[in-house]
C-alpha cells in the first residue's frame, strides 16, 4: 500500500522533470522577450519614472519590475500583519488551559489561517518583492524577461488572499478548520464552505508563484548583462534561481492535489478517502510539495543574508562558491526527504530509514553555510547597523532551528516528539527567527533604495532587540513544552497529568505568550518606523552605507544604479540632496559598536 | 575522478557537495550490508531508489554547475588577461 503510493508520487515527480526538460528544448526564451516586453512600449521598461501615469493608475497598470516589487512588498507586509494578529490571538487563547478568549472552532480557524497566511500570503510574496526589485538590478537586466506576466502573477495574489480569508470575510459560511496541512480525511469531511474558498485561493497563489518562478528562471538565464556570468552571479540571484526551480517542481503538484481534494469535498470522488487512495496518499502528495516549500521559503533569505552580512563585516563572503554549490545541493535533496514528516504514520521502517538518510545528508549543506557566515564575521570590521543585527540574529536562530530539525530527522526522536510543541518550536525558529529576520535585514538594507530615504536607526535597533528576545522566549518555551509532552494544535489543554505535567505546561504557555507580546511590540515599532520614515525620513545620498569607504569591492550593482538615479534626478533639478545623512551613520556606528563586535 | 574537466581549485570547491554524497553513499552501503528488516521487492527497491536517485541527481547537478562556473571563470580570465583588470573570483580558496 505505502509502496504503491510512494511509487505514484515518484512517478509524478518524474513526469514533471520530463515536462520541464521538454519545455526547455521547445522554446528559445530570448526570442520572445521583445513581445512580452510590450512591443511598442518597449522603451518604457527602462528606468524613466516621469513617463508613468500618476497615482493609483500607475500602480494598477505598471509592468516595471521595481513597482511590482513594491506591490509585492506592501501586499506581503499587510498579510504579515494579519497573520501576526492571528498568531497573537492563538497565544492569548492558550494562557489558561480552558482557553481564554475564543471558541474551539474559531481557534481552529485562526490556527489554519495563520499558517496559510504566513507561508503563502507573506512568505512567498515578500521574497518575490525583493527578487522582483533587485534581481534585474543585480544582474544588469533592463527588466524581467516577461514584464506583463510578472504583473499578472502579482495581480492573482489579492484575489487569492480574499479567497483564503473568505471564510472570515463572508459571514455564515464558516472558515476553514483543516490546519495548514489539510490532512484527509478531516479536510474532506468538514463542511465549511470557507475551506473550499481557501483551497481555491491557495491554488491561485500557487499559479502566481509558478508564473513568477518561470519568469525568474528566464530572466536569470537570458537577461544577464554582458559582464555577468555564472562565476560572478551574485549569491541572492543564485538562491532565487534555485528557489524558482523548486517552485516549478513543487507548486504544480500542490495544485493538482488541491484540485483532487476539492473534488473529494464537492464531487464525491475518492482520491483521499479510505475506499480510494487513502489518507496517506494526501500526506505523500502534500509533503512532496511541503518539504520543498520550506526550502522555497528559506533559500532566498539565506541568499539575502549571504549578500548583506559581508557588507557590514567589511569583507567578501567567505567561500562564495561553497555557498553556491550547497544551495544547489539543498535544492536537489529537498525532494528526497518529504516522508520525514510521516515517520509516525506506520510507514515501512526501510522506507523511513531512507528518508532519514537523505534528511541527515541535507543538514550538511545547511551547516556549511552557517560556517561560511561565521567565518565571514570572524575578524571582520563589523558594523552593527539594523540589517547587520538581523543577519547575526538570523545565524544564531538558524543554529537552533537547524539543530532541532536534525534531531527530528532521527526516527526514534521523531516518534517521541512528533505532533508536540517541539515541532512548532523547531519550525518557528526557522520561519520567524530565520526567514523573518532575513526579510527584516533586506528591508532595512535596501530601504534607502526603494524609498530614497533613511529609516530611524534607533527604532530599527529596538525592533531588532525586541524581535530577538521575543523570538527566543516564545519558541524556546515551545521546545520545552514539546519535551513536556504538550501536543500541538490544541485549543485547550485541560488534560490529565498522564499526558503532560499540567502546572509546568501552563507556565511555559504563559512564558510563550509573554514572548509573543514582546514580539508584537517589536513589530508595531517596525511598522511605525517604515511608514513614518517612508513619508518623512531624511533623504539619502548615493552611498547610504558608506560602502565605498568601508568595503569598496562590495559596493553592489544596485547601489551603482541608485547613484545613477540620484544623479539623473539632480540633473532634472530634483530636490536637493542631503548627502550627509549617511543614515546608518556608519562612522558613528563603527565607533560605538566595533568594540562589542570584537568580543564576540 | 582523474578524467574530470575541472582544475584543482574547482575540485576543492566541489568537495562541499562531496560530503552529502558521501553520507548518501554510506547509507546505501549500510542498507546493503546491514539489512535487519529483510528484502522486499517493492519496498526495498523504493528504499534504494530514494537514496540512489538523490545521489545521482546531486552528482549530475554538481557536475554541471561546476562546469558552468569554471567555464565562465576561464572566459573571464581570458578576457582579463587581455585587459589586465583583477579577478573577483578566487575568494573561496582563501
Ligand atoms: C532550513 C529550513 C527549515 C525549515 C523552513 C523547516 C520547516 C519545518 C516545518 C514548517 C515543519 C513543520 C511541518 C508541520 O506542520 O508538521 C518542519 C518539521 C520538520 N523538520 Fe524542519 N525545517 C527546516 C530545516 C530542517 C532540517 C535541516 C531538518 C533535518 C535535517 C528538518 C527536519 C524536520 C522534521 C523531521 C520535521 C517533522 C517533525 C514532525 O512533524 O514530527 N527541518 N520543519
Ligand atoms: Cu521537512
Amino acid at each position: 500500500m505505502a509502496g504503491e503510493q510512494l511509487a505514484l508520487t515518484v512517478l509524478m515527480g518524474a513526469l514533471l522533470v520530463a515536462i520541464v526538460a521538454l519545455s526547455t528544448r521547445l522554446e528559445n526564451w530570448r526570442s520572445y522577450t521583445p513581445l512580452a516586453g510590450g512591443g511598442a512600449l518597449g522603451e518604457e521598461s527602462t528606468t524613466v519614472h516621469r513617463e508613468k501615469p500618476a497615482g493609483i493608475v500607475r500602480w494598477l497598470t505598471t509592468v516595471d519590475h521595481k513597482d511590482i516589487g513594491i506591490l509585492y512588498g506592501v501586499y506581503a507586509v499587510l498579510a504579515f500583519a494579519v497573520g501576526g494578529l492571528m498568531a497573537f490571538l492563538i497565544r492569548a487563547q492558550l494562557v489558561v488551559p480552558s482557553g481564554a478568549i475564543i471558541e474551539n472552532s474559531f481557534y481552529n480557524a485562526i490556527l489554519t489561517s495563520h499558517g496559510i497566511t504566513m507561508l503563502f500570503l507573506f512568505g512567498t510574496p515578500i521574497i518575490a518583492a525583493f527578487a522582483n526589485y533587485f534581481v534585474p538590478l543585480l544582474i544588469g537586466a533592463d527588466d524581467m524577461a516577461f514584464p506583463r506576466i510578472n504583473a499578472i502573477a502579482f495581480w492573482l495574489l489579492p484575489p487569492g488572499a480574499l479567497l483564503v480569508w473568505g471564510g472570515f470575510l463572508i459571514p455564515g459560511i464558516g472558515a476553514s478548520q483543516t490546519s495548514w496541512t489539510m490532512y484527509a480525511p478531516l479536510s474532506i469531511e468538514q463542511t465549511q464552505a470557507g475551506a473550499d474558498l481557501m483551497l481555491l485561493g491557495l491554488h491561485l497563489t500557487g499559479v502566481a508563484a509558478t508564473m513568477g518562478a518561470i519568469n525568474f528562471i528566464a530572466t536569470i538565464f537570458t537577461e544577464r548583462g554582458d559582464d555577468v556570468n555564472w562565476a560572478n552571479l551574485d549569491i541572492f540571484s543564485w538562491t532565487i534561481l534555485t528557489q524558482s526551480a523548486l517552485i516549478l517542481f513543487a507548486f504544480p503538484l500542490l495544485g493538482s492535489a488541491l484540485i483532487m481534494l476539492l473534488m473529494d469535498r464537492n464531487l464525491a470522488t475518492t482520491f483521499f478517502t479510505v475506499d480510494g487512495g487513502g489518507a496517506l496518499l494526501w500526506q505523500h502528495l502534500f509533503w512532496f510539495f511541503g518539504h520543498p516549500e520550506v526550502y522555497i521559503l528559506v533559500l532566498p533569505p539565506m541568499g539575502l543574508v549571504s549578500y548583506i552580512l559581508p557588507r557590514f563585516a567589511g569583507r567578501k563572503l567567505f567561500g562564495f562558491k561553497f555557498v553556491v554549490y550547497s544551495t544547489l545541493a539543498i535544492g536537489v535533496l529537498s525532494f528526497g526527504v518529504w516522508a520525514h514528516h510521516m515517520f509516525s504514520t506506520g510507514m515501512d521502517v526501510r522506507l523511513a530509514s531512507s528518508f532519514m538518510a537523505v534528511s541527515l545528508a541535507i543538514a550538511i549543506p545547511s551547516a556549511v553555510k552557517t560556517f561560511n557566515w561565521i567565518t565571514t564575521l570572524w575578524n571582520g570590521k563589523i558594523r552593527l547597523t539594523a540589517p547587520m543585527l538581523f543577519c547575526i540574529g538570523f545565524v544564531s536562530n538558524f543554529i537552533i532551528g537547524g539543530v532541532t530539525g536534525v534531531f527530528l530527522a532521527a526516527i526514534p526522536v521523531d516518534k517521541v516528539l512528533h505532533d508536540t510543541y517541539y515541532v512548532v518550536g523547531h519550525f518557528h525558529y526557522i520561519v520567524m527567527g530565520v526567514i523573518g529576520f532575513a526579510v527584516f535585514a533586506g528591508i532595512y538594507y535596501w530601504f534607502p533604495i526603494f524609498t530614497g530615504r533613511m529609516y530611524q536607526r534607533k527604532l530599527g535597533k529596538w525592533h531588532f532587540w525586541l524581535s530577538m528576545i521575543g523570538t527566543n522566549i516564545t519558541f524556546f518555551a515551545m521546545l520545552v513544552l514539546g519535551y513536556l509532552g504538550m501536543p500541538r494544535r490544541y485549543a485547550t489543554y485541560e488534560f490529565d497529568a498522564a499526558i503532560a505535567p499540567l502546572a509546568q505546561v501552563i507556565n511555559f504557555h504563559l512564558v510563550a505568550t509573554v514572548g509573543a507580546t514582546i514580539l508584537l511590540v517589536g513589530q508595531l515599532i517596525f511598522v511605525w518606523n517604515i511608514v513614518q520614515s517612508w513619508l518623512e525620513g531624511p533623504h539619502v545620498g548615493p552611498d547610504p552605507w558608506n560602502l565605498k569607504e568601508e568595503a569598496p569591492e562590495l559596493y553592489g550593482r544596485e547601489y551603482v544604479w541608485h547613484e545613477n538615479r540620484l544623479e539623473t534626478a539632480l540633473a532634472d533639478g530634483g530636490e536637493e540632496e542631503d548627502v550627509a545623512t549617511d543614515g546608518g551613520e556608519p562612522t558613528d556606528a563603527a565607533d560605538e559598536d566595533a568594540p562589542d563586535a570584537a568580543d564576540e | 575522478m582523474g578524467l574530470t574537466p575541472f582544475d584543482r581549485e574547482t575540485l576543492l570547491d566541489l568537495t562541499v557537495n562531496v560530503i552529502p554524497l558521501g553520507i548518501l553513499g554510506f547509507f546505501i552501503l549500510a542498507f546493503i550490508v546491514v539489512n535487519p528488516f529483510g528484502w522486499d521487492p517493492v519496498i526495498s527497491t523504493i528504499q534504494f531508489a530514494i537514496v540512489g536517485s538523490m545521489f545521482v541527481l546531486l552528482t549530475i547537478l554538481t557536475y554541471y554547475a561546476g562546469k558552468a562556473i569554471s567555464d565562465a571563470e576561464a572566459e573571464m580570465e581570458a578576457a582579463e588577461a587581455a585587459e589586465g583588470t583583477d579577478a573577483e573570483t578566487d575568494e573561496s580558496t582563501a
